[in-house]
């Protein structure tokens, strides 16, 4: 059965107040707002792509339970619907606020940093406002609880959030910047607050962090590579115009540039594509006014390697080898990549069957992406289906294809190997056991450890005020 | 020899009939082993196998014989496995390999008319169905849904429910004859097992144009996805498993099926049901090579109907050229067809037909005759492009009526099992060659609206066979024409069933894959009927069988 919607108007009021007498559910808290600001909340938790966490696929909208998995375990997305018994229906908008912004729960508990309470931080108290009172009355109520996240010891102690807190959380709004664009601060608040895309694309340090210093030069999401989105010409975005950023982030795809795929897809699909031009505009703008982080090794472009290449003198009126794994590259390709992205890794005349030259995927010296793409397909709403390959080929052939298709169409300079490859089709992200270890050591060294924090913290803030003073 | 291996259900075949039974067999909560005869392969090889093969045009190519289980190869040369007894030759082609024959097909997956099943009643001619066109539309729809199909939304087979999905984009030459035949016929889109979009895991067509041999990527579906998704479902299906024989008890239920392996070692594998998908020769085969001292004639034959009313659809065309570029080749080999002479009181004259047209690229036949003819240089690159961008072909696709005298036999020779090889008996009647008559004029019309020159009709005579195979283990209300009955279950054993195109008794117009699909999905039901409770594990003991 459908609850009622909560809407302010007197005879919803009624309606419910009448539904609770004759014992139906109780409504939850009320949260009166007009149709523009629900509106403005629904875009806003686009934007924000809270969905991403916190739907299961298929499942009811919010309601939690995708396991997020981190090097220190799963994170168990919660539900946020407006459900009393399961949900934030209890929430009131201070208390919401301070989840979203602080990561602090309405019992006092502290959130996990895989919610993205540092870039949420940066939301402006309207935006909060919005959100709550899209959640509180446009998200359907659903009284089930996913299971609770369990970390090993000391991350179980969630209390031990407090001192990541105050390392990492600058829990400061958002401040334009006075002598840049209207366009250029909307981008900003877009990229570091809601559309949080340094979760992804910033390195994290040893405590899983965000590196302020290194700020979209380039991260790791599971095996997944997040590439550098700096305004920097090799590494980064410099040599994207504003349009094909525009197009990526739209369409998920900007021809002789990249296309998206793994979480870069879903971001797209569930979030990035329903923003309005405007919007992405300004998130382009900002994103090539960005600091250029430079890696050396990055001698040209990612998107300016390869040429059109093909090997059949090799393999016409050659047998196929009876044992799969010693298929070359050439044979690899002909068979399972050639139908779609033709005979010399052109792709199609329309750009919807991607080229393999002047493609990003292959240009990085990270190879990640490559070999997770020809494991798992590319998937992204609305029509695009690359099939996966991981029950076709086995690690070693993916390794030959990997190395083949590099070599001819990307950056003959990177490597696939067949750990790699037996390592991403593995899947789950391996649990961090350093780490884990480290931190159950600190416990035991708890003095020792509160004076190696408050040193961190100490030098933090003076490199943030000598950031600050140099720029 | 010592496998001793059970099961609810033991399912000969894994094509796409045979997998889809036990894939639904098995999510019904029933043990299932499927037996395959052929080898398994993945469709990388294939793909690898079709497009280093000098002989393109031969769809066979990527899909050589195992010799502990061959099929019938008739280029370079005839292997000599289907037997011909004659008059007429029925060269079929089929393939023993998991998955069957649909890795091979051109997706064609049409719903019967409703008159189709009363041509009896109706025309005076063939046989009724002990079925009708309501009784299978559920289990069309359902097909349709494993299968992702569409189509033209009314080509006389009604719907209960949508198509999954819309069909894939009109090849150009396909508008051209749709628009400039308008007049005359509608052209419409084919009833397809072809992704237009992404479904079920799969990609939309990329228009290779290579549907046969070989989909490159699993935009049309096939047999092979149905054994994957039997194997996910918890079926256990083994490959290399040549089933010579079915074994009986005293009763007449049968009790195991025999293989043999590659090395021609012998394995008994015993279950509760048992399922013939085998194909339409190779199943009737399998039945006429399990005699016994109870059964001389072999399972399920005691009125001698096993093998009888071969059919399939004969095709005579036309070949013309139009008077504009069309430039055949892009899209799905097989995209259009007309419909409207699939039925009619003409049908107690003569055989309906469909029409169909194809678009497969002109380049490889065209370049091969103009070679052939000597033709080279500069004018051997004109008349190529000419023929490439405005040759055009139409066929028929020809009723057979059953026919007693038209069927599968064992032949005296055998095959490198020492198993004796399949023999067809087979003609071409009047019926069928008034149909063929009667579609010229058509054939004429369609190439006069397309500006059509330089006709070239398929030889007097000659029949093009389609490898729609059916009406050899025909379902029939009566036991003395039929094999089984509505469900599958053979006349003579309560545990038997058959599935798959042999069981058609009529051929009707169109393909056979998809009607044989629904006729066995539907039959499931009653196979988990006829068990009960199917989640019980299966008894290893004959003894504790319970009789049902």
């Amino acid at each position: 059965m459908r609850r009622p919607r909560r809407r302010a108007s007197a005879p919803a009021w009624l309606a419910l107040a009448i539904s609770s007498l004759i014992g139906a559910a109780a409504p939850g808290p009320s949260y009166a707002a007009d149709a523009d600001t629900i509106a403005r909340g629904k875009y806003l938790a686009i934007a924000s792509d809270c969905t991403a966490c916190h739907t299961l696929p298929g499942s009811k909208p919010m309601a939690g339970g995708l396991p997020i998995e981190t090097p220190i375990g799963a994170i168990i997305a919660t539900n946020i619907t407006p459900s009393k018994t399961a949900g934030i229906g209890d929430y009131t908008l201070e208390q919401f606020s301070a989840a979203l912004r602080k990561g602090i729960r309405r019992d006092g508990q502290m959130l996990y940093p895989a919610m993205p309470y540092t870039a949420y931080a940066k939301l402006s108290d309207e935006d909060v406002a919005a959100l709550y009172a899209y959640f509180m009355n446009s998200v359907e109520p659903v009284d089930q609880k996913p299971v609770e996240t369990k970390l090993p010891l000391p991350f179980n102690i969630r209390l031990s959030m407090a001192a990541w807190n105050l390392l990492f959380l600058d829990g400061k709004p958002f401040t334009p910047d006075a002598s840049q664009s209207a366009e250029w601060n909307r981008g900003a608040y877009l990229v570091r607050g809601p559309a949080h895309c340094g979760a992804c694309h910033t390195p994290r340090n040893l405590l899983m962090a965000e590196q302020a210093s290194k700020e979209l030069a380039g991260g790791d999401v599971g095996f997944w590579n997040a590439p550098n989105v700096t305004s920097d010409a090799n590494s980064g975005i410099g040599g994207w115009s504003i349009d094909e950023l525009v197009a990526y982030m739209r369409d998920g795809h900007a021809a002789a540039k990249a296309q998206a795929g793994g979480p870069m897809a879903e971001a797209v699909e569930n979030s990035l594509r329903f923003l309005t031009d405007p919007d992405l505009r300004a998130i382009a703008i900002y994103l090539k006014s960005t600091p250029a982080i430079h890696d050396p090794a990055d001698t040209r472009p990612a998107y300016m390697w390869g040429g059109p290449f093909d090997d059949l003198a090799s393999i016409r009126g050659v047998p196929l080898p009876r044992d799969r794994d010693s298929w070359s590259g050439a044979q690899i390709y002909d068979a399972h990549c050639a139908t779609c992205h033709q005979d010399k890794g052109q792709g199609s005349f329309d750009g919807k069957l991607p080229s393999l030259l002047h493609n990003t995927a292959l240009g990085t010296t990270n190879t990640n992406n490559v070999v997770a793409v020809i494991l798992q397909g590319l998937h992204r709403q609305p029509d695009v289906l690359m099939p996966a390959f991981a029950d076709a080929l086995s690690d070693k052939q993916v390794a030959t294809l990997g190395a083949y298709l590099i070599e001819n169409f990307g950056n003959p300079a990177a490597k696939v190997t067949v750990d790699q490859v037996k390592t991403i089709r593995a899947g789950a992200v391996a649990t961090n056991s350093n780490l884990v270890l480290i931190a159950q050591a600190a416990t035991v060294a708890v003095p020792l450890i509160v004076i190696a924090l408050l040193l961190i913290w100490i030098s933090r803030r003076r490199g943030r005020r000598q950031d600050a003073s140099g720029s | 020899m010592a496998d001793i291996l059970s099961a609810d259900y033991i399912v000969v075949g894994s094509g796409i009939i045979g997998s889809l039974v036990a894939r639904k067999l098995a999510l019904a909560g029933a043990s299932v082993i499927i037996l395959e005869a052929g080898p398994r392969v993945t469709r990388g090889e294939l793909v690898a196998r079709f497009r280093n093969s000098p002989r393109r045009s031969d769809w066979m190519s990527p899909y050589p014989p195992a010799d502990w289980a061959p099929h019938p190869i008739y280029q370079p040369a005839d292997n000599g496995y289907l037997i011909q007894a004659g008059p007429y030759p029925y060269p079929a082609e089929y393939i023993r390999q998991v998955g069957g024959t649909t890795w091979h097909w051109a997706a064609q997956a049409w719903r019967n008319l409703p008159n189709d099943f009363r041509i009896k009643s109706l025309y005076g001619v063939g046989v009724d169905w002990p079925i009708g066109y309501e009784d299978l539309e559920p289990f069309y729809q359902e097909a349709e849904e494993i299968m992702g199909v569409s189509g033209a939304p009314n080509t006389g087979s009604p719907r209960a429910k949508p198509f999954p999905m819309e069909p894939v984009a009109e090849p150009y030459a396909m508008r051209r004859l749709r628009e400039r035949l308008a007049s005359d016929f509608p052209v419409v889109a084919n009833t397809t097992a072809r992704n237009s979009r992404p479904y079920d895991g799969r990609p939309a067509c990329v228009g290779n144009n290579s549907c046969q041999p070989i989909c490159p990527v699993d935009a049309q579906y096939h047999g092979g996805l149905s054994a994957d998704a039997a194997e996910a479902a918890g079926v256990q299906l083994i490959a290399n498993a040549n089933v010579y024989k079915l074994e009986h008890d005293e009763s007449g239920k049968v009790t195991a099926a025999l293989y043999y392996d590659p090395d021609k070692s012998s394995h008994r594998i015993t279950g509760k049901t048992f399922v013939v998908a085998a194909n339409g020769i190779e199943s009737p085969r399998l039945l006429l090579l399990s005699t016994s001292d109870k059964f001389p004639k072999g399972l399920a034959n005691n009125f001698d109907m096993v093998g009888r009313h071969l059919m399939d659809h004969p095709s005579t065309s036309l070949t013309f050229d139009a008077d504009e570029d069309v430039w055949l080749g892009r899209g799905p080999q097989s995209p259009s067809s007309i419909n409207t002479l699939r039925d009619g009181p003409f049908r107690s004259e003569h055989a309906p037909y469909r029409l169909d047209f194809t678009n497969i690229s002109r380049v490889d036949g065209s370049t091969k005759s103009l070679i052939a003819a000597g033709v080279f240089g500069p004018e051997l690159e004109k008349r190529l492009r000419h023929s490439a961008a405005r040759e055009m072909n139409v066929k028929n696709v020809l009723e057979v009526l059953p026919n007693p005298d038209h069927r599968i036999t064992l032949s005296s020779e055998k095959d490198a099992m020492g198993i004796p090889k399949p023999e067809t008996h087979y003609s071409i009647e009047d019926y069928t060659r008034r149909g063929a008559e009667r579609s010229q004029q058509d054939f004429r019309r369609i190439a006069e609206l397309m500006g059509g020159t330089n006709l070239r009709f398929s030889k007097d005579g000659d029949f093009a066979n389609n490898q729609h195979i059916c009406g050899t283990l025909s379902m029939g209300s009566d036991p003395k024409i039929s094999v089984c009955d509505e469900w599958g279950r053979t006349h003579d054993h309560e545990n038997l069933y058959l599935a798959g195109t042999g069981v058609l008794p009529t051929s009707a117009t169109c393909n056979s894959t998809e009607n044989a699909l629904a006729v066995a999905l539907r039959a499931v039901t009653h196979m988990l009927a006829q068990q009960g409770a199917t989640s019980a594990p299966p008894p290893r003991d004959a003894d504790e069988r319970v009789p049902s």
